[in-house]
């Protein structure tokens, strides 16, 4: 496996009203490039500030240590402009969080231990035994950036989407900043965006504004943004959670879809173990800020190592499972 | 005889100058202690029915009879005193309680409002309730926001219970929390519903639970019944083409060796 | 960070607490200061300030003491501004409360008496009222709280519509409660933030309105009052303007202090309502 990104000793603790609450506690993780990988975990797990961590959205008032290296091909910078005013693909997640956001310092503090004539993770020499080439195109000081680099898709649409502007623009806004398009570029590139995530009728859907559009359609405009800029890393946040059964199916579907054409990495967080095993080649369990269990989805769900994978892969009700009810109660 | 018969419920809303019927000509029946889901896609219409069921919103159309009586006809004091018969259970706990309330007084509601207990009785009342739905008693005195999530629904339920109710609306009580919680909180409704015969109108989207917990099932598909009967039988073989892509969509676990 | 040491942090509250701080320690202290009447004739009239140190800011026309008046004043001013804008308050959450949660024609009544009152300027009702019933300071209160409960009343509407929509009043309702406990122990207290943010303004206007109706004589004719002394310095302002210009002084001070700390309570507050 060639990793797109490190995590070594990832510990992040949030501050509020004086309490210190670890949200993550030394995590050690790889995520190797182009696998879909998911991150299961109940509420308050730390699913989400792993996410976060990961795309350098964390808040101000967080404090994290540990390290962060991202082994990704140096990425074109010459049609880059200032990032625009809304960036409709990078917004803060319901709850937990305060909203004011900075670059993640996990970067910060690697590029200072690091000697900058040196740019050698601890993980290079390591990573270069394991796997064939690779070392050559690798850049470990390389600091990613969120909407270029990273796709964001998160648990409510409309919070990610700006109400006051058409969805047609808030597609091509991020395809303008971020590939070096003109505007009517941008725009082409919205509509055959819209196509790929298969809104229907595309060119009414580009003037169309969020409140239009039901909740599925909000959550495909919002992953046409997050992979306008063409990133390596799709990251969706309990991305279908929101959504009935059968539109869950549908994004589902089309977040596989996606990946596998354009070769991008998938984060899938979720605490549906069901449907990150329907998704995902690789799963990692969280539990109250620490990774539990990590390997190939056959292993989790056939063979768990420990107990609490168990008792989530038995919470499972399926289509198959023998019902709660016992049938004699009823006499009615 | 049946606890509780729907026939021909309308209810429609205007929306940008279009009217539509979120509510379309609908009849169920739900007898004494038994469970009857509702499941469809969102936007079907579950939720609305709950709420014309519990007399939240007025129906344009169609009758509810509740206990042999014609609830549509009831209003004022009359309509508050039979409520204590018709609870109901929310998906979101958190928005369902007042964000000031302590435990103790969401439970105290109840009791005080249809004169249950008298007031120095009711701390005993609410301690037992909260047993009954497997809590401390410690945990009276804490406000709604210093509990966990399961915890919230517990409590829910023992407000829903605490007016001896035949028939409890529950919208989504489930899907909101974890799946470990999930199974107990499905475990206590159940040994309510053996003990103490409360009928059920279950909604939910997840054909899985349903399944594992419905007596029947009423599947929904734009404010109308696309298909209805044995919830075993429903969502092992559907008719319907929603029925047919529910249970599609419905995420698998492929366990060898469960 | 608790309140206190976020609201400690802002210098302008902190100017406002401190200047709040004197007034109040200046209303309190006046009986004991100043045990006579404070419109007794004290001295000489028209004692300029800091020639006699048991008149250290001297007398008025009348020959009273301005330092116990402007204390006095004090006084009047606090408990005027803080009756006036709690009745505005209280009638506005009131009004707006049963106007946004029965709806319907409730609340059509309801907005258009307070359109009614909206239009006619606040003094100028004021002004009327106490005309007509004449001047004391119960009736200086409610007539600063006639004029003033409209903008509470539409803030308190606004947040009831939208609160009305949440899943715990159908909670409320399914378990039988009465419409008006609902409205007022349930919707009512979460109704309120919006609602308070607003009372500093309403203090620091109802002091002014207090001030404006004195200086035109309308005040409480047995009560010290900073308008009154204004009026009173008034004709002597070329010879003695320190008479007008010292409870000037004082009514510029009050209304900000009361402003500024009002809105670094607002502050703070919202501030904590907003991580949690
Ligand atoms: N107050 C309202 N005004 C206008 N339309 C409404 C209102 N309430 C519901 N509707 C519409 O009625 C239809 C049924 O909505 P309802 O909430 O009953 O669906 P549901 O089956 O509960 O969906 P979900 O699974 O998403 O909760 C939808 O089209 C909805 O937009
Ligand atoms: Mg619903």
């Amino acid at each position: 496996m060639i990793a797109l990104a490190s995590i070594r000793d990832l510990t992040v603790t949030y501050r509020r009203d004086g309490n210190e609450v670890a949200a993550l506690k030394t995590i050690n993780l790889d995520i190797g490039a182009g696998e879909r990988l998911a991150i299961i975990g109940e509420s308050g797990s730390g699913k989400s500030t792993l996410a976060l961590a990961i795309a350098g959205l964390l808040p101000a008032s967080s404090r994290i240590e540990g390290r962060l290296d991202w082994f990704l091909p140096s990425s074109p910078s010459s049609g880059a402009k200032a990032p625009p005013s809304v960036l409709p693909d990078i917004s803060p997640p319901r709850g937990e969080i305060t909203p004011s956001f900075r670059l993640s310092p996990i970067t910060e503090i690697a590029s200072k231990e690091l000697p900058s004539k040196l740019p050698i993770s601890p993980l290079a020499g390591e990573m270069s035994g394991r796997t064939e080439g690779g070392g050559t195109d690798r850049q470990p000081k390389f600091v990613p950036l969120g909407g270029r680099d990273i796709g964001f898709v998160f648990q409510d649409p409309s919070a990610s989407l700006d109400p006051v502007m058409a969805v047609g623009k808030q597609i091509a806004e991020v395809a303008y900043t971020h590939l070096g398009l003109t505007w009517p570029q941008a725009y082409a590139k919205a509509k055959s965006l819209l196509e790929r995530v298969r809104l229907p009728d595309p060119d009414s859907a580009l003037r169309a504004f969020p409140h239009q559009l039901s909740g599925g359609q909000k959550q495909r405009v919002a992953i046409a943004a997050a992979i306008a800029a063409g990133p390596k890393l799709l990251i969706a946040d309990e991305a279908t959670s929101a959504l009935d059964t059968i539109v869950q199916a549908e994004i589902v579907a089309l977040i596989r879809r996606l990946v596998a054409e354009d070769g991008m990495t998938l984060l899938f967080i979720s605490h549906d173990i069901a449907l990150a095993a329907e998704l995902a080649e690789r799963i990692a369990v969280f539990r109250h800020g620490e990774l539990l269990e990590l390997g190939p989805t056959a292993q989790i769900v056939d063979a768990p190592t420990q107990a609490y994978t168990r008792t989530l892969l038995d919470a499972h009700i399926g289509l198959d499972a023998t019902p709660l009810l016992n049938r004699a109660g009823l006499n009615a | 005889m049946n606890l509780l018969t729907v026939s021909n419920l309308t209810k429609r809303y205007r929306r940008g100058g279009k009217t539509i019927a979120a509510v379309d000509d609908i009849s169920f029946h739900i007898e004494p202690g038994e469970t009857l889901a509702l499941a469809g896609p969102s936007g079907s219409g579950k939720s609305t029915i709950a709420r014309l069921v519990l007399r939240l919103i007025e129906p344009d159309a169609g009758h509810i009879e509740f206990e042999g009586n014609d609830f549509l006809a009831l209003s004022g004091a009359a309509l508050r005193q039979r409520r204590a018969r018709l609870q109901m259970v929310f998906q979101d706990p958190l928005a369902a309680f007042n964000p000031r309330s302590t435990v103790a007084r969401l439970l105290d509601d109840p009791l005080r409002i249809h004169g249950i207990a008298a007031r120095a009785e009711r701390p005993r009342r609410i301690a037992a309730l909260l047993e009954r739905v497997g809590l401390a008693a410690d945990l009276a005195p804490r406000a709604i926001h210093e509990i966990s999530g399961g915890q919230r629904q517990r409590v829910a339920i023992a407000r829903a219970i605490a007016t001896k109710p035949s028939l409890i609306v529950l919208d989504e009580a489930v899907s909101a929390l974890d799946v470990s919680v999930r199974g107990q909180i499905l475990e206590l409704l159940l040994d309510l519903q053996r003990q103490e015969r409360i009928a059920y109108l279950f909604i939910s989207h997840d054909l899985g639970v349903v399944r594992a917990i419905a007596h029947r099932v009423v599947l929904l598909e734009a404010g109308e019944i696309a298909e209805c009967g044995d919830a075993r039988t429903v969502i092992d073989a559907p008719q319907s083409a929603i029925g047919k892509a529910l249970v599609a969509a419905a995420p698998r676990l492929n366990r060898t060796r469960p | 960070m608790s309140p206190l040491r976020r609201f400690l942090r802002k210098p302008e509250a902190v100017a406002g607490a401190i200047l709040l701080a004197a007034l109040v320690a200046m209303a309190l202290s006046a009986p004991m200061l100043f045990p006579g009447d404070p419109q007794a004739i004290a001295g000489p009239a028209l004692l300029p300030p800091f020639q006699d140190w048991s008149l250290p800011l001297g007398t008025d026309r009348l020959g009273r003491d301005v330092l116990a008046e402007l204390f006095y004043g004090a006084r009047t001013s606090l408990a005027v501004g803080l009756a006036a804008a709690a009745a505005a308050l209280a009638i506005g959450s009131v009004v707006g409360t049963l106007a946004g949660f029965a709806g319907g024609l409730v609340d059509e009544v309801l907005m258009r008496i307070t359109d009614a009152f909206q239009t006619v300027p606040g003094f100028l009702l004021a002004l009327a009222f106490v005309s007509v019933v004449g001047p004391s300071l119960g009736i200086v209160v409610i007539a600063i709280a006639l004029g003033t409960w409209t903008g509470p009343a539409r803030v308190a509407r606004a947040e009831v519509l939208s609160i009305r929509e949440r899943d715990y009043v159908a909670g409320a309702r399914v378990i039988g409660m009465h419409p008006l406990a609902i409205a007022f122990r349930e919707v009512l207290p979460n109704a309120l933030p919006p609602v308070l943010a607003m009372s500093s303004v309403i203090v620091a206007a109802a002091i002014l309105t207090e001030a404006a109706l004195s200086f035109l004589g309308l005040g409480d004719p047995n009560r010290a009052t900073w308008g009154g002394m204004i009026a009173e310095g008034r004709a002597v302002l070329r010879t003695a303007p320190f008479l007008s210009i010292v409870p000037g002084i004082a009514l510029v001070l009050t209304v900000l202090g009361v402003y500024l700390a009002g809105e670094g309570i607002v502050e703070t507050t919202a501030v904590r309502r907003g991580l949690s």
